[in-house]
């Protein structure tokens, strides 16, 4: 079952802007990842969401209910973390977050004190004087803390530090155990790749794709470099290895798939380090799409 | 059909601002109404006299010789038109355009609350304010009118200018607030309204300088406001009183039809 469809929206804001004939769905109990570099159009179809702006054409719905003429219905349950973090600058951090509550009709207030528990928030200063973090987190906590069925998070990792992060991504897989239904934005793959079940891929406001994480994950390269004890083995490794480059006592390969036949060539031989990148967004879209731009 | 959280919150965002407004209302209106007097009055109106273009322009020539008159003349001409009038235009764009401005609308409209209801919470929150301003200076003139002299203001037809006064400011209030529901930028929302409302006071000062501009009084909403024709008693100044009360509601509604079916970028 579908929880949210957009089905062929439309919202061209001129100079190529906006979106464009996107159409997906997030089922139930479900964590969709919407991937896509800066300026994609992941922030123009949120906000088309969560009834911000209305699509030239095409239309949105979650749970059924219209995104624009029944936002306060939809609203009853659904967290929202905005991209971009304005709050009402002169309030304190816990008198906003008490606010937010108040305008959500929210009389329980466990849940509150459990996220602030959990990001280490002590929201007590003036918004203003807070770090890109701090003010992250009482995002965080504003999405959360009614505890609803749907959440819509955009880019929601963006100023937490990897500690953060981590639990971040413990509270997201937590609420997917208890079976929410999550759209989460973002630019970074691995992050997607942690959590997601599936990703929606956006680039120039079109959608690419809808994959299975596990697909997208098997199209993705790795470089994986190793640094062994000898120029020798060096050379020896790299023989080993379709593909491989060898530079001194450093043999760089690339992986696409599965680690193992690689990391069973390398251990014969004495590895002083290793390291591995990850391929960006970019390329991934290269590779999965077997190179060139989309057009 | 309000948010009664939004409004408090709007009232402690808000409140200092007023605090502001009628301490400087409070030392005008106190200091006109301690000159009416025998010594005073005269002094005034030979300072009317030697520069009759400024006096005229502010509405403050041949003010006549009651208490009710001498108020009405020299604070109700320009005084409780233009501050209240600078106080409207920075409460309506913080109330709404502020709030789209700087993104935090979102946090207001990703709740469980309808737009309508937001902006008519909003709008209250603006009337509520012109009203207390309002009400205070008026409480405060006759305050200190019975302290300095007992029995002299015309307490009806006084009551009846500052009904009127509020009338003009509802029609600013809806201009301002209009203004504010249209724009999504802060400097658009500023721009129009403080455009219009300053624009309208000196067209009216302007029109009152002489013969030569007369014609100008009937393109300022200004105008409309008679204070002197309500003391009078004359019938049409009371029903353009009623044409300011009107056209700022229309305004203040058509505000919040735009505000629930515009797109907000935010």
């Amino acid at each position: 079952m579908n929880v949210i469809e957009i089905h062929d929206i439309t919202k061209d804001y001129g100079n190529q802007k906006g979106v464009f004939d996107v159409s997906f769905n997030v089922r139930k109990g479900e964590i969709l990842g919407f991937l896509g570099p800066n300026g994609a159009g992941k922030t123009t179809t949120i906000r088309q969401l969560m009834g911000f702006t209305k699509p030239d054409k095409g239309s949105l719905t979650i749970s059924g209910m219209d995104c624009f003429s029944e936002a306060k219905d939809i609203q009853k349950n659904l967290g929202y973390l905005p991209g971009e973090i304005a709050f009402i600058d002169s309030m304190t951090g816990d008198s906003f977050i008490r606010f937010v509550a108040n305008m959500k009709g929210l009389k329980d207030l466990k849940r509150m004190e459990e996220l602030k528990k959990m990001f280490e928030l002590n929201a007590s200063g003036k918004i203003k004087k807070m770090s890109k973090g701090m003010k992250q987190k009482i995002g965080i906590v504003c999405a959360f803390m009614q505890d609803p069925d749907i959440l819509i998070l955009d880019e929601p990792t963006s100023g937490l530090d990897p500690l953060m992060q981590n639990k971040f991504i413990e509270l997201i897989m937590e609420e997917k155990q208890r079976g929410k239904t999550i759209l989460m934005s973002s630019h970074i793959f691995e992050e997607v790749e942690r959590t997601c079940d599936r990703a929606a891929i956006i680039k120039d406001g079109r959608l690419m794709a809808v994959e299975d994480i596990e697909k997208l994950r098997s199209g993705k390269s790795k470089t994986v470099e190793f640094r062994l004890d000898s120029e020798d083995s060096a050379a020896r490794l790299a023989a080993l290895v379709p593909g491989a480059l060898v530079k001194k006592k450093t043999v760089t390969a690339k992986v696409k798939g599965s680690m193992d036949g690689l990391l069973k060539q390398a251990s014969q031989f004495t590895v002083v380090d290793m390291d591995v990148h990850t391929a960006s967004l970019e390329e991934l879209f290269m590779h999965f799409y077997g190179g060139g731009s989309n057009d | 059909m309000i948010s009664g959280t939004l409004f408090k919150r709007e009232i402690r965002a808000n409140y200092i601002l007023l605090i502001i407004f009628m301490g400087v209302l409070t030392m005008y209106s106190a200091m006109i109404v301690a000159m009416y007097g025998p010594g005073m009055g005269d002094g005034l109106k030979s300072m009317a006299e030697s520069m009759p273009e400024i006096f005229a322009a502010a509405g403050m020539l041949n003010v006549g010789t009651t208490l009710l008159e001498f108020v009405v003349g020299y604070l109700y001409g320009i005084l409780l038109v233009a501050f209240p009038g600078v106080f409207i235009i920075i409460l309506a764009n913080r109330l709404v355009a502020r709030y789209v401005d700087q993104g935090s609308m979102a946090y207001l409209l990703a709740t469980p609350n309808k737009r309508t209801k937001i902006a008519v919470t909003q709008a209250l929150a603006m009337a509520a304010g012109i009203f207390v301003l309002i009400a205070y200076v008026a409480v405060l003139i006759i305050v200190v009118s019975q302290i300095m002299f007992p029995g002299e203001l015309d307490m009806g037809k006084f009551l009846l200018v500052n009904v009127a006064l509020f009338g003009m400011h509802l029609f600013f209030g809806g201009v301002c607030f209009l203004a504010s529901c249209l724009f999504n930028e802060s400097r658009l929302s500023y721009g129009t309204g403080a455009g219009i409302v300053i624009a309208s006071i000196l067209i009216q000062m302007i029109s009152q300088v002489g013969d030569k501009f007369e014609n100008l009084k009937y393109i300022t909403p200004l105008t409309l406001f008679d204070p002197r024709g309500i003391i009078a008693g004359d019938t049409g100044a009371l029903v353009q009183c009623v044409i300011l009360y009107a056209a700022g509601l229309v305004m203040i509604a058509a505000g919040i039809v735009i505000f629930k079916r515009k797109d907000m970028s935010v």
